[in-house]
């Protein structure tokens, strides 16, 4: 593999990448801006500025330059290096590369931030960027020096709302253009552009537009600075009291590697960001997807209900064990929830096995709107999952509904709360000894005679299967909330107020066993 | 115990004699903090003791390594409460080590005054305690109401009269006041009067030399091995002092006596602490003189000195500057340091670890009062029960330093 030299390091690289891309891909940071590897090149910003040296036997491009000569407080010629932008720069074999090392391009990188903070306002103190903005952090590593300027900086418009979800500001923007290039080459609706020149530039939304694509919180995810802010977030939370837990977006089937952002100390989730993973969605989440952590906290079952009346734990899970006595094993009926994890529905169906029930059926959220881009029309999690766990063996919602009319149905085991097909749901008040393990308020926590509180994914350890089958882990980010448990739980609890036994005890195991048996764990000649 | 009437035959009596068994502290008047000493005793006399540390143990060290390296100064400050400035100096010259800064001339000046203040009271506070429990209440009163003078100098300088947390890595949080020098200079001299006084009071009186001298004696030898620095060192005729040894701030250029004891006995230290605040009186003296008046007090850099609220609130630089150094905390290289000061009690010494980010990764503290302790087994064993009050009050161990 060819590689060049960046400062004491060698870096192998690919034909084609440039030097940033090389660095980056070894753990090297150059640092940049405008530069993002999921976008094209604008260089731009000059922040990644670096000195290559020339080849031997050739003479380095050379700069004439004006120096300030302090001793005799005058001007005077000089040279110096013309240095290049590591993001544009191919790279090529032996090729030698001053970043770090280079008195010029440390010069240069000062200079660029001393720049780009001239006309910066004095935003930090009720900035959502302030923690993750490049610019303090820039500031520190490679300026570090007061303000030079004494003159009113140039003010521009603050607080411009360029659409549903973004908030932009233009005192704030170092025009990089990442927005303007992810609405262009991500979303394909190039909606945002530049004018004026200068230290007048600010960004615009094309006339007659808003910047309402479905990828709009990318913009403000890939601003390095806090011009663009999501009117979601605003205000909302300070980033470093915020805690991180590795999560999937369980927004629709595409299962996007995210990041849950929460603060332990209230235990609320405050937003999503995407999480890089190549496989999947490579830097990118919809805005579908970004918001979708808002229903981790709103309609949720909190406590045991009888009847829609709220009631202890204790009590409903005598009644859900009572109801579920009521009917034989062949009017038993066990409804799978594509919303849930692997762990929820494999401890369904063992419960159900245990019991000898002979029905399954599986459903989840209603479809939606799908893209060639990263959204799915399913959006569910984990239909792929449910399907491989039951051995392909459940069967639609529409299924149930028709058993539910010929009375088919004794007792109905159901996780999940919404049903597939919402003009059906009325079907569900003919299930008698129905009990539900919910996380929402829906359908079926509706009609169930026994709901019990469900906790949701980003409160509980989860494996989902995506559409194209790829098994991802999602870790806990909060506690449960109100008298919610993990829906396996519950099923344990079950169990033993039923006496049958289950073939785990703990999540570990239960996790080893929804990963380990792609076979159906259901009841034999279950058809 | 022994029969309490000599006269009659022990054998006829089959009274004990087994030694008894008394427990000091850990809450008694006389153990200085909380310390707890078990002693075995025939009659007074102490066969056997073991002294017990770490009642006062408040896990500093553990609870540095959770904020930035500057929230480390209030835990110095609450390690030797008497002089806590000479901690916030100890700590702060370990910082500048690691990054391999010095603060300018004027904030060197003001340390080792302010410095060199909190060793007076330090010791002040140890005699004046020493004479007071052995009777003699009005030179602990005398020497009382001089700390508070200086404890009135550190309030008008750092707002706090005990927890200063005045110390900056870089500098100091704030400049000298305006009436500084004359103000040390009037409590100096008020205090070396009052040292004259205190010694014409004591050092004629028959019970007080009677009850240390030739009490509490440890060699030189035994002292060294212990690990014994500071006056209880010295007082063993071994002249090491961090400031003579091993020059920091400015003590290489201002003249100063290491005065030591003879006989290694609890007199001696009392005497060498007498001696000690009448040097430190003269350092004050040329330091006052030498020091600038004006001139900055922090070093000129913004990676690690806060800057003034004017630029914090008017300029982004200041504000980022702000920001970074408070929400992360002013960033030292990794690698470690082990630094060094003359406080108190003897050598003060830090030995940090960084890792690089903002916040401690080890900050281990060498206090010199719990080698000192440590030594305390030897010093009373064999000596009565009554004078481990005064050895043991001559040894100056500060529990908040001693169990950290």
């Amino acid at each position: 593999m060819p590689s060049f030299k960046l400062d004491d390091k060698d870096i192998a690289f690919e034909p084609g990448d440039t030097i940033i891309r090389a660095a980056h891909r070894a753990g090297v940071d150059v640092p940049h801006y405008c530069w993002h590897p999921g976008l094209s090149v604008a260089a731009n910003c000059r922040m990644c500025l670096v000195e290559l040296m020339p080849p031997p036997g050739r003479p380095a491009m050379m700069l004439d330059v004006l120096a300030w000569d302090e001793l005799h407080q005058t001007y005077v010629p000089q040279k110096k290096p013309k240095l290049q932008p590591a993001c544009q720069q191919a790279a090529a074999d032996g090729m030698v590369v001053k970043s770090q090392t280079s008195e010029h391009a440390i010069k240069a990188r000062s200079a660029v931030q001393e720049l780009l903070l001239l006309n910066h306002p004095v935003d930090c103190p009720i900035c959502d960027q302030a923690g993750e903005c490049r610019l303090q952090d820039y500031w520190l590593e490679h300026q570090a020096s007061k303000k030079r300027m004494r003159d009113e900086p140039v003010h521009k418009p603050k607080g411009v709302v360029f659409g549903p979800t973004i908030v932009y500001d233009a005192e704030r923007c170092i025009m990089c253009t990442r927005c303007v290039r992810v609405s262009a080459e991500l979303a394909r609706d190039p909606v945002l552009s530049m004018r004026e020149r200068g230290n007048l530039n600010e960004i615009t939304v094309a006339p007659g537009r808003q910047l309402d694509h479905n990828y709009t919180l990318m913009t403000e995810y890939v601003c390095p600075v806090g011009a663009l802010t999501s009117s979601d977030f605003r205000f909302k939370a300070r980033v470093w009291f915020l805690r991180s837990a590795r999560s999937t977006c369980v927004g629709c089937a595409t299962g996007c590697s995210s990041f849950t952002d929460f603060d332990p100390r209230n235990q609320k989730v405050y937003r999503y960001r995407p999480r890089e993973n190549a496989a999947v969605n490579k830097y990118w989440m919809c805005d579908e997807g970004m918001l979708d952590y808002q229903r981790i906290h709103k309609g949720r079952v909190l406590e045991a209900r009888i009847k829609g009346e709220g009631v202890s734990d204790a009590a409903a899970l005598e009644k859900a064990a009572e109801l579920l006595k009521q009917a034989s094993p062949q009017k038993t009926a066990i409804l799978l929830s594509a919303e849930h994890s692997s762990e929820d529905n494999t401890a369904l169906l063992d419960l159900g096995k245990a019991l000898g029930a002979l029905q399954v059926y599986y459903t989840g959220r209603p479809e939606g709107q799908g893209d060639d881009i990263l959204m799915s029309a399913d959006k569910n999690p984990n239909t792929a999952g449910v399907l491989a766990l039951s051995g392909g063996k459940a069967k639609p919602f529409a299924d149930l509904v028709a058993a539910l009319k010929e009375g088919k149905v004794g007792a109905l085991l159901a996780l999940g709360s919404a049903v597939g097909n919402p003009n059906e749901a009325a079907a569900l008040k003919e299930a008698k000894n129905f009990v539900a393990l919910s996380t929402h308020d829906g359908a079926i926590a509706d009609h169930a005679s026994v709901v019990l509180p469900a906790s949701s994914w980003a409160e509980a350890d989860g494996t989902f299967v995506n559409r194209t089958g790829l098994r991802q882990e999602s870790d806990r980010a909060i506690n449960p909330q109100g008298a919610s448990r993990p829906a396996f739980r519950w099923v344990q609890e079950l169990a033993k107020l039923l006496s049958v036994s289950l073939p785990w005890k703990k999540a570990s195991e239960l996790r080893a066993l929804s990963v380990a048996a792609p076979s159906p764990s259901i009841a034999p000649g279950a058809e | 115990m022994e029969p309490l009437d000599q006269d009659l035959d022990e054998s006829e009596l089959e009274l004990p004699t087994e030694p008894m068994l008394l427990n000091v502290g850990p809450a008694h008047p006389a153990m200085h903090g909380t310390v707890r000493i078990v002693m075995e005793l025939s009659g007074e006399i102490i066969e056997r003791c073991d002294v017990q540390v770490g009642y006062l143990h408040r896990g500093f060290e553990k609870m540095c390594e959770r904020g930035t390296w500057t929230q480390v100064f209030p835990y110095v400050d609450r390690c030797n409460y008497v002089s806590p400035m000479l901690n916030n100096v100890g700590f702060a010259l370990a910082g500048e080590k690691m990054l391999g800064i010095t603060v300018p001339e004027r904030c060197q000046w003001y340390r080792m005054i302010l410095g060199e203040l909190a060793r007076m009271s330090d010791h002040l506070t140890c005699d004046g305690a020493m004479a007071m429990e052995l009777g003699a209440f009005t030179p602990f009163l005398w020497m009382i109401k001089c700390r508070e003078m200086l404890w009135e100098i550190m309030e008008e300088e750092t707002g706090a009269r005990l927890t200063h947390s005045f110390g900056r890595i870089g500098g100091m949080a704030a400049p000298p006041t305006d009436g500084f020098k004359e103000h040390v200079k009037a409590v100096v001299k008020h205090i070396l009067s009052v040292l004259d006084e205190v010694e014409r009071l004591l050092l004629g009186n028959r019970i007080f030399l009677d009850r240390l001298e030739n009490v509490g004696i440890i060699s030189a030898e035994d002292a060294i091995s212990l690990g014994w620095t500071g006056p209880c060192l010295r007082a063993a005729g071994v002249p090491y002092d961090v400031r003579k040894a091993h020059p920091y701030l400015k003590y290489g250029e201002v003249d100063f006596d290491v005065p030591v004891g003879s006989t290694s006995d609890s007199f001696d230290r009392f005497m060498v602490r007498i001696a000690e605040m009448r040097q430190s009186a003269r350092i004050i003296d040329q330091c006052v003189a030498r020091m600038p008046d004006t001139g900055p007090v922090n070093v000129d850099d913004p990676r690690v000195i806060l800057p003034p609220k004017e630029e914090v609130y008017n300029t982004i630089e200041g504000t980022i500057q702000h920001f970074k150094i408070v929400m992360e905390g002013l960033k030292l290289p990794a690698g470690e340091v082990y630094s060094y000061t003359e406080a108190g009690n003897g050598e003060l010494g830090f030995y940090l670890v960084s890792d690089g980010s903002g916040t401690p990764h080890r900050v281990r503290i060498r206090p010199p009062c719990f080698l000192v302790t440590a030594g305390l087994e030897r010093v009373i064993t064999g000596q009565m029960m009554a004078d481990v009050v005064p050895s043991f009050g001559s040894l100056n161990m500060i529990g908040g330093e001693c169990d950290r």
